[in-house]
């Protein structure tokens, strides 16, 4: 395994859950939940004769970003495609739930500086959602994240993380966004019903998943920059991240809730606004919406570089927050 | 259906565990495996244990593992491999890369 300081440099999208999860805290801090010496491997994958792995097919763990405790999970996409069955889900829950006791617990020991030792949640997503061998386990899975999330609302901040490659779809892409925070790289991959699925059922007219660029520029970090479903876009590096991380844990709680793009009646009626523009605006590609935000030669965003296209892409302007 | 489980137990002279406590190296991505390695108290025995959907290669998994154990002199370690059709090459490659992690002087990874 790499060090920490080569993971730094090192491109998001070529490394492993483990790698990724030790290298979204500071140097040297983190340590792993039920790691693989601790043999949790599914018990329904044996009987179909299926391959077992004993994390699961994630790594969750704790670390620090200065002086917050950060509860990681993160999904191995190499791994079943980081689809969520039982174990998996239990040890994503489970985090969640140690990150909420440890906010009651610095809150007790610390009254007066609780803010600065907030702990966080991040959760770096390489999924296709449900784990169909293990469906119902996989879906309960699904609905006690989301329980979760709701649980720290307010308390804790909920920070996705989405550049691996294999992206975060299904039941995850409901669960990617409902957290706080969306921080995301060109190569990341947010959606809910992936691109060969579409394909699948409303045939190559509709979506032809074989064209990559057509499947980037509608589901990838740069459009969903464009249309703020992710707040952040980040180089392709374990670094990247990671330092974009720490500039999020600098911020108050409250301007974190800024970030969440649904969540109340507010937010849902700015979304509600987006399905009337869809239907207004009649938009073959994802690239007329670009246009439509001020981008006059959208074409030009697709290859640029990411450090350019943030100085020059116009975004959705948001209403709230 | 159900997972083939091979298990063997070796014993050579002059054996020699790993520098770590345990270490475990590598994803059960499809065509790929996980290893982890267990230092114990063996009597200087090697006791390694397969999982794998993979059936009627018993033979073949017998001849990479025995290879590994023998040519490295392995003692007092347990090995446990979770397989995903992984090719004997990619098994040997796997097994050679989890004992120069479990052997790594400074502190790495887990």
């Amino acid at each position: 395994m790499l060090s920490w300081d080569e993971l730094q440099k090192a491109k998001f999208t070529e490394t492993n859950a483990r790698e990724r999860a030790f290298g979204l805290v500071d140097k040297g801090t983190f340590t792993e939940f039920v790691s693989p010496r601790d043999r949790m491997p599914s018990p329904h994958l044996p009987v179909l004769g299926e391959a077992i792995g004993y994390d699961d097919g994630v790594v969750t763990g704790i670390g620090l970003i200065g002086k917050r405790p950060v509860f990681v999970v993160s999904q191995e996409g190499r791994f079943i495609g980081g689809a969520v069955g039982e174990v998996h889900g239990a040890k994503m829950v489970q985090a969640i739930k140690l990150a909420l006791k440890a906010y009651e617990d610095v809150k007790e020991k610390y009254p007066d500086s609780y803010e600065e030792r907030l702990p966080a949640v991040v959760i770096s997503f390489e999924t296709g959602g449900v784990r169909l061998h293990e469906s119902n386990a996989g879906l309960l899975a699904h609905a006690e994240v989301m329980d979760q999330i709701q649980d720290a609302r307010g308390k804790i901040p909920i920070i996705a993380v989405i550049g691996s490659k294999v992206g975060c779809f299904g039941g995850m892409g409901f669960v990617g966004a409902a957290t706080d925070v969306v921080i995301m790289s060109e190569q990341g991959r947010l959606g809910l019903t992936g691109p060969e699925v579409i394909e699948q059922e409303m045939g190559k007219d509709e979506f032809d998943a074989s064209n990559k660029a057509l499947v980037f520029r509608t589901t990838g970090g740069k459009h969903k920059y464009i249309m703020q479903d992710a707040n952040f876009l980040v180089k392709d590096t374990v670094g990247g991240f990671y330092q974009q991380l720490q500039e999020v844990m600098k911020l108050p709680f409250a301007e974190i809730e800024k970030f969440r793009r649904i969540g109340s009646k507010e937010l849902v009626e700015e979304q509600l606004e987006l399905v009337k523009l869809a239907v207004e605006l009649g938009a073959k590609d994802s690239m007329d919406v670009w246009k439509y935000y001020g981008n006059e030669d959208p074409a030009k965003l697709v290859d640029m570089g990411p450090e350019e296209f943030l100085k020059v892409a116009k975004r959705r302007e948001r209403k709230l927050g | 259906m159900a997972l083939n489980e091979l298990n063997f137990k070796y014993k050579v002279e002059n054996p020699q565990s790993i520098a770590k406590e345990y270490s475990h190296l590598g994803v059960v991505g499809s065509g790929d495996l996980e290893v982890l390695m267990e230092k114990k108290d063996f009597g200087g025995g090697t006791e390694v244990k397969v999982v794998t959907p993979v059936t009627g290669f018993d033979k073949v998994w017998e001849m990479v593992v025995t290879k590994f154990v023998k040519g490295n002199n392995l003692g007092d370690l347990l090995i446990e491999i979770n397989d995903n059709n992984a090719t004997p090459v990619v098994v040997s490659m796997r097994l050679r890369q989890a004992l120069a992690e479990a052997n790594k002087k400074e502190k790495g990874g887990e």
